[in-house]
């Protein structure tokens, strides 16, 4: 048996370039990648964190952005956990581009999943194009959460994926309370801590 | 002394010791530590001698090493003494090497101003006779030589010395050779002739024109290439419908037009190798990979064009957009039929390409690692190779192809399904209906498919599809039949395939028994569904093999992740349940784990068709009498008048069910069956009377039961008549107090199912136990 008490799909969207790999990357090797080139089809990762005491894997597929590989992308939806969309904050363009692609999580995608809208690049936010409340209000419209990220000062990026880990695993608990025992649910990070594979 | 300062006796306190006991201790100690002095004392006198010898042994030593001192000086002033010699005649052999050098580098001057004059003469009338290859050799031995140092040894040096003239008659030279063979080899390009090319082609190196000669040739070879891709594009289009080879005539050429660059690359890599030296393959590639590129780009639009593969899958989108459109009708669908051939030659044309690219990365990579380079250089090198692959044109067409394949072959699948279910049959005899074997036959069929496209992601992205396909709408629509539940009242077989039309199950009818058939079906529709599901993964897996083993790291963790996700379909086939609201407690052991869907509708089973049909069965138990004489107990003997009757009834329950259901189904509801009898019985005996004769035979009906119903099962059955069987030996008891051999430290391997307030309620069954013993045991 592996070592980890529940896995969780977590799967990243979004135009081309916005810098999904780059927040992967990040997150699952703690590095900002030098000139990687485009993702081709879906590129996939893992990264076991500690919550609340137990082990949670966290399987990251992190999809191209690239037209031409959206059938790939789409056939993950359904057996996502969770869905990290992202735009780049200094492009106009990418954050245009949400709408469509909130159609095709709709579409695609089972209904309990925890969607979480991402504004990356926030290192550049002397070019920034799209305000911070512009991206809060998207958010919102389609009942998402937000956070603004940066993958090249590592900022909010450890924050993001630890967001939806505990969130899940509270999910989870929160079915198996039925079942089982009641565990505390987590409230903030105090008990959370990263680990590599 | 140490042995002293350890004593801690208190001499002070000697003085003040009256009583006897006291004084006669202290003096015990004393004396005990007096031994011990003395013992020690003994000790240090014994190495006292051995002592005394190492002394004088040492002192025998000194004048020794008087003499071992001035040895040493002397040793010390011989060793500087040879050093200085060593370094004054190394010194001279250092100049002898030096003096010898300088003469082979003049020997060497001397030659090559040879050279030069041999090159000079040599090269004018090499070109005369147009020798090419030889004034192309002289010329390669001039730009070998170093004309700054040339021109430094020889006193003419000034303009308009001999070397001067000779150096300007080269340059010349090279000049006229290069302008001629630049000509020619255009000419030979332009004629296609063979052998000049090839021969040209050799004397670009020796002029120090690699790139150029090396760009030229493979213009030659792209034209070659180019040349005979568009005779085969012609063939393609004019190809017989009928022929063989018609369906699959893009994926055909775009073989040959791989296996025309492959072997481009076979045979010209020798070549290149020889006269330009290695490490220039990337290069060499990269030139033909644009014509590659080109002619593949034209053979994709020809399929595209021929195939109406945009047709198709603008077709397939617009249907997908409106919503999966259940409700669009027919004419406006496309069959998924003729979708069927094209897919086919799609994943051929894939597979084709990724055997193409791995061939190109292998010879790529040999001839790379060939050279010695640092890391770096080979490090860009790997990673521009890389990078042409990745982003060639032929790569970005076909990447564009698969991502709409990606999208057909899901149509064509959920199609497929959804026909397959809406023409579901049964067959009389048939366990399940046509629509199991018909939907697993397509997922296999389509992502298998899928799998031999060569492409990981691919391969990934049809997993996925079967996995949501079985999780989503198959479940559901499995799930949906079972939740109508099963009619109750009797059932009647040949009533209920009369109903069937053309073995399907009426869509809206009031016939009770043709929808029981159809509930039964669909109980073994799912577990052999549950069966099927795992075999797929096994098959699919094996048929991932290749994928596997050429794929290492990611692209074998993606393939491997989304097989486990369809092995684990048969998890979440029980997870939609909420298995807790049903009758969890009746249905039979944890055989069953991860078949609640199962469990589900036998539950429902039970619920409808068998503990209404029981009840009044068990009730008879209540009409015979368990307070009985010896006479009553052997006329019961002879002619029961509950069991035999029972067991009969079950018999014919049973069987009204055993022909419909797959074996492990059955077996199953004979568990099920069970539990309810044991329940029912349980209940229906606790409200009877017994005397001990009753008591005994109570007992032998429940051996009857055990014994018929062990018979039409493989699972055991004991276990769950535990708690009836001990029922019947507290009934069977002589005595109240009885009961205590069996109870507590006294019960042996029996393990009570019974509380201590079940005991005490059985034993007040019987008529013949006052109530105060059986309240005063102690249990
Ligand atoms: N300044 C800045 N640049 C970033 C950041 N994240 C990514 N980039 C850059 O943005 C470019 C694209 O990043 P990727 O991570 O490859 O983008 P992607 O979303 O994975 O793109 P696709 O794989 O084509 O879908 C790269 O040049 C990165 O260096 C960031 O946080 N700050
Ligand atoms: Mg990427």
């Amino acid at each position: 048996m592996e070592d980890y008490k529940y896995l969780f799909k977590v799967v990243l969207i979004g135009n081309a370039g916005v810098g999904k790999t780059c927040l992967v990357r990040r997150f699952t090797q703690g590095l900002f990648p030098p000139g990687q080139g485009a993702t081709i089809g879906v590129d996939f990762m893992i990264k076991t964190v500690e919550i609340g005491g137990d082990k949670v894997k966290l399987q990251v597929w992190d999809t191209a952005g690239q037209e031409r590989f959206r059938s790939i992308t789409q056939s993950y939806y359904h057996s996502a956990d969770a869905l990290v969309l992202v735009y780049d904050i200094t492009s106009r363009e990418s954050f245009n581009s949400l709408p469509g692609w909130v159609k095709e999580v709709e579409q695609y995608a089972s209904r309990k999943i925890i969607s979480v809208l991402v504004g990356n690049k926030l290192d550049l936010h002397t070019e920034r194009e799209i305000t911070v409340e512009e991206g809060n209000s998207c958010a919102e419209s389609h009942n998402m959460r937000f956070l603004e990220t940066s993958a090249k000062d590592a900022d909010n990026v450890d924050r993001l994926f630890l967001d939806i880990a505990v969130e899940l695993t509270n999910n989870v608990r929160n079915v198996e309370i039925k079942n089982g025992p009641i565990e505390e649910e987590i409230r903030d990070h105090g008990s959370v801590q990263g680990c590599c594979r | 002394m140490a042995a002293a300062t350890s004593f801690n006796f208190d001499t002070a306190n000697l003085q003040n010791l009256t009583e006897m006991k006291d004084i006669q201790e202290a003096y015990d100690l004393l004396c005990k530590e007096e031994s011990k002095i003395a013992e020690e004392i003994d000790d240090l006198l014994d190495h006292q001698t051995n002592l005394e010898s190492k002394m004088s042994s040492l002192y025998r030593s000194v004048p020794n090493l008087q003499v071992v001192s001035s040895d040493a000086k002397q040793l010390g002033s011989m060793v500087s003494f040879t050093s200085d010699l060593a370094e004054n005649v190394s010194g001279k052999v250092r100049q002898l090497d030096l003096a010898k050098g300088r003469v082979q580098d003049a020997i060497q001057r001397v030659n090559d101003v040879l050279d030069l004059k041999f090159c000079t003469d040599g090269v004018q009338t090499a070109l005369q006779s147009e020798d090419y290859e030889k004034a192309a050799g002289h010329i390669h031995r001039y730009l070998s030589l170093d004309e700054k140092v040339l021109k430094q040894i020889t006193p003419d040096s000034k303009e308009g010395g001999s070397v001067d003239v000779a150096l300007h008659v080269l340059q010349d030279a090279k000049l006229n050779l290069t302008k001629i063979v630049r000509e020619k080899f255009d000419i030979a390009l332009q004629t296609a002739d063979r052998a000049s090319v090839e021969r040209f082609f050799k004397i670009f190196p020796l002029l120090g024109l690699h790139d150029e000669g090396l760009e030229k040739f493979s213009k030659y070879l792209k034209s070659q290439i180019a040349d005979r891709c568009q005779e085969q594009l012609a063939q393609a289009a004019t190809l017989d419908p009928a022929d063989r080879r018609a369906a699959v005539v893009y994926a055909d050429t775009l073989t040959i037009l791989f296996e025309d660059v492959g072997k481009v690359v076979e045979i010209h890599q020798p070549l290149v190798e020889t006269y330009y030296g290695p490490g220039r393959l990337l290069q060499l590639i990269q030139w033909l990979q644009a014509e590659c590129d080109k002619q593949a780009s034209k053979i994709v639009d020809d399929f595209i064009k021929h195939r109406e593969f945009n047709v198709k899958s603008r077709q397939v989108q617009a249907f997908l957009h409106r919503g999966g459109g259940r409700s669009s009708t027919t004419h406006e669908r496309l069959d998924p039929r003729d979708l069927d051939v094209m897919l086919a030659e799609c994943t051929l044309l894939n597979s084709r390409t990724e055997m193409y690219l791995r061939f190109i990365r292998n010879r790529v990579m040999n001839d790379l690692e060939s050279v010695d380079e640092d890391d770096k250089t080979r490090g860009n090198k790997t990673a521009d190779l890389e990078k042409l692959l990745r982003e060639c044109l032929l790569s970005r067409r076909i990447q564009e192809l698969i991502g709409n394949y990606i999208v057909m072959e899901e149509y064509f699948m959920r199609e497929s399904v959804t026909k397959a279910e809406s023409m579901d049959s049964l067959e009389q005899g048939s366990h399940t209906s046509s629509m199991v074997d018909d939907i697993f036959f397509i997922l296999k069929k389509c992502t298998k498919r899928a799998i031999s496209s060569g492409s990981v992601d691919c391969a990934c992205a049809l997993l996925n599809h079967t996995t949501t396909i079985l999780e989503g709408d198959y479940q559901e629509k499995l799930y949906s039949k079972l939740r109508a539940g099963f009619p109750s009242g009797s059932f009647d077989v040949a009533q209920a395939y009369s109903m069937l039309q053309q073995g399907r199950f009426p869509t809206s009818s009031s016939d009770t028994n043709a929808a029981k058939l159809e509930f039964m079906t669909t109980l073994n529709n799912i577990e052999v569904s549950l069966e099927y599901i795992q075999s797929l993964k096994r098959s699919l897996t094996e048929e991932c093999a290749a994928l596997l083993s050429q794929n290492k790291d990611v692209g074998k963790d993606k393939l491997e992740s989304c097989l486990n996700d369809l092995g684990a379909v048969t998890h979440k086939f029980k997870d939609v349940l909420d298995v807790s609201t049903f009758y969890v407690n009746l249905i039979a052991d944890n055989k069953f784990n991860g078949m609640q869907m199962v469990q589900y509708g036998l539950s429902q089973l039970s619920t409808s068709a068998i503990k209404p049909r029981l009840k009044p069965w068990v009730e008879n138990f209540l009409s015979v009498n368990h307070n009985i004489t010896e006479d009553e107990f052997s006329m019961y003997e002879a002619n029961d008048p509950f069991v035999q009757n029972f067991i009969m009834n079950l018999e014919q329950l049973l069987a009204e069910f055993k022909d419909f259901m797959t074996a492990s189904n059955y077996d199953a509801l004979v568990s099920l069956v069970t539990n309810e009898v044991t329940t029912q019985l349980e209940q229906t005996v606790l409200r009877s009377v017994f005397n001990r004769l009753g008591g005994l035979h109570f007992d032998k009906e429940l051996r009857s039961l055990v014994t018929y119903l062990t018979s039409v099962t493989q699972w055991t059955i004991r276990d769950k008549f535990a708690r009836l069987t001990q029922m019947a030996t507290i009934l069977n008891l002589e005595r109240v107090a009885e009961i205590l051999d069996y109870w507590g430290q006294n019960s042996g391997p029996l393990t009570w199912r019974l509380t201590p307030t079940e005991v005490r309620q059985v034993l007040s069954l019987r008529v013949d136990f006052r109530s105060e013993d059986i309240k005063r045991l102690k249990l």
